[in-house]
């Protein structure tokens, strides 16, 4: 970090993809479970599954978000993890915000 | 940056760091629970039963032994079935941990029930190793 990097503000800082309420909770979901279904993180943020797929299809093409389809058994499963610059951008976007809060 | 960005105030952000983490231990705990439960269900049913093996013979011997194995395909079923489609704790090698060190203390418990029979000392030293395990190993799990 540079001295002038140390002067700005922590909001600039925040990821931009992170600021949508939903991108967010996914995130947020996917943190510490680090793999879920579809279905589980719908039931964790509470959102239907249009919505959900929406957002989901945002994350994965800014890189942040790893989705597998697959089968169990003849049902079909979508799989949602965090992908490491997913997890690095939510790392620092909870940094920022710490410092925006004054924590 | 977003315009919004530039509006965030402290509040706002402890807000939102609350909401994150709230939604973060809602998402984990809800398919957290079945494995707990498995372990505190492993650790019981198998420490009380080597327990109760090692004290007993003939008939009571037998109860003893046909209730354990009930109970412990009972939690393999409940397990199987309450996981069924969750992927948040896929096996790893912390499960792989958490097995073996089950084991270990459980082989020693049937052990002493084969050859220390009637050894109230060794079966409760043995079967209270078996529940110390998984009792920690739920506690790490639900820590995590």
């Amino acid at each position: 970090m540079t001295a002038t990097d140390e002067h700005v503000h922590p909001r600039h800082r925040l990821f931009d993809v992170l600021q949508n309420p939903i991108r967010f909770s996914i995130a947020a979901a996917l943190d510490k479970a680090e793999k879920l279904s579809f279905r589980e993180v719908r039931d964790a943020i509470e959102v239907t599954d249009s919505a959900l797929s929406k957002q989901v299809a945002l994350l994965e093409q800014a890189g942040y978000l790893k989705v597998q389809k697959g089968f169990v058994g003849k049902m079909p499963r979508t799989t949602l993890a965090l992908s490491a610059e997913g997890r690095t951008a939510w790392k620092a976007h909870l940094a920022a915000l710490r410092d925006i809060a004054g924590d | 940056m977003s315009d919004e960005n530039a509006q965030l105030s402290p509040v706002a952000a402890r807000s939102l760091l609350e909401d994150a983490r709230r939604i973060s231990d809602r998402a984990h705990n809800a398919v957290r629970w079945p494995y707990i439960t498995f372990l505190l269900a492993l650790g019981l049913t198998t420490s009380m039963g080597t327990l109760g093996m090692a004290m007993t013979e003939g008939n009571a011997f037998g109860l003893v032994y046909v209730a354990t194995l009930a109970a412990f395909f009972a939690s393999i079923i409940f397990f199987l079935i309450t996981t069924q489609g969750s992927l948040a704790f896929a096996w790893s090698k912390r499960w792989a941990i958490y097995i073996g060190a089950w084991l270990v203390p459980y082989l020693f418990a049937i052990g002493v029930m084969c050859f220390a029979h009637g050894s109230l000392p060794l079966a409760a030293l043995a079967s209270g190793l078996v529940f110390f395990v998984t009792f920690t190993a739920a506690i790490v799990e639900a820590k995590r």
